[in-house]
């Protein structure tokens, strides 16, 4: 999740790699080496900011060198910290795509108005991408297609979804 | 152990019957099913189907791509919730 909505988390450091000062790192990209290509990153509370220089993939991530990181004892201190990059370096993106980051949290309502409940989650397990909404009293999560047809309307100025359920959804 | 050619691919009679509803009734619909053995057959494509998987449907739009695969395959029973990062969603 993104320390605010301006940063978003892409990686975390596991621990130290090695003795000369590396650092293990697990990736939360799309593509994993990706984390290197967004520029300087930031410490969850914005106080440090490093440049990551990916050495080669090791034993649960990847083996990277962070700029002002030398020893193994500065890295193991850095263990656990999360790793964020402003919204603003990430790419723009061609018409009807979207970073979940931008549509994670906004609120989903019908095409009458009426509010479903909040964007929790994106899933694609192979068919397409899947709006997870919860929220609004409901037991068990609402399951929407990412269709032209099921969402006509992403209006991410506004931060609300407009929903057209397919009969058969609930 | 491969299943014999002879006998064609496996599918629960009650898809077919909701499959053909569905498509004469020309309504944007998800049909809910739970048979996730079932195969997913020429038919079945540009239809979108609810798969059950132990708790919730979830939504499966048939593709030509899909054919010959079990309804199962895109309807996981686990739930993994990583994190968005530089993640992408396209809508189609």
């Amino acid at each position: 999740m993104a320390a605010d909505s301006d940063r978003i988390c892409i990686g975390s450091i596991a621990g130290a790699f090695g003795v000369g000062g590396e650092v293990r790192l697990k990736s939360f990209c799309a593509e994993p080496t990706a984390i290197a290509d967004y520029g300087p990153v930031f410490t969850e509370d914005g106080s440090r900011s490093f440049k990551i220089t990916l050495s080669r993939p090791v034993a649960g991530g990847l083996g990277a060198r962070l700029s002002g990181v030398k020893t193994k004892e500065e890295a193991d201190a850095l263990r656990g910290a999360g790793l964020y990059v402003d919204r603003t370096r990430l790419p723009k993106l061609p018409a009807d795509e979207f970073y979940h980051a931008d549509l994670i949290g906004l609120e989903v309502r019908d095409t009458g108005g009426a509010l479903l409940g909040l964007l929790h989650a994106i899933h694609n397990h192979g068919a397409g991408d899947i709006l997870e909404v919860t929220g609004n009293g409901r037991k068990v999560a609402l399951m929407i297609p990412f269709t032209r047809a099921a969402v006509p309307t992403v209006d991410l100025a506004a931060r609300r979804i407009i929903a057209d359920l397919p009969e058969g959804l609930d | 152990m491969a299943r014999s050619i002879w006998k064609g691919p496996f599918v629960d009679g009650y898809l077919l019957k909701k499959a053909e509803t569905s498509r004469a009734s020309g309504k944007n619909e998800v049909i809910k099913i739970w048979s996730r053995r079932s195969t997913i057959l020429p038919q079945f494509v540009g239809l979108t189907f609810g798969v059950y998987n132990g708790k919730k449907h979830i939504p499966v739009a048939v593709t030509e791509e899909m054919i010959g695969q079990k309804f199962g395959e895109y309807s996981p029973t686990r739930t993994y919730y990583g994190h968005a990062a530089d993640k992408k969603a396209k809508r189609k």
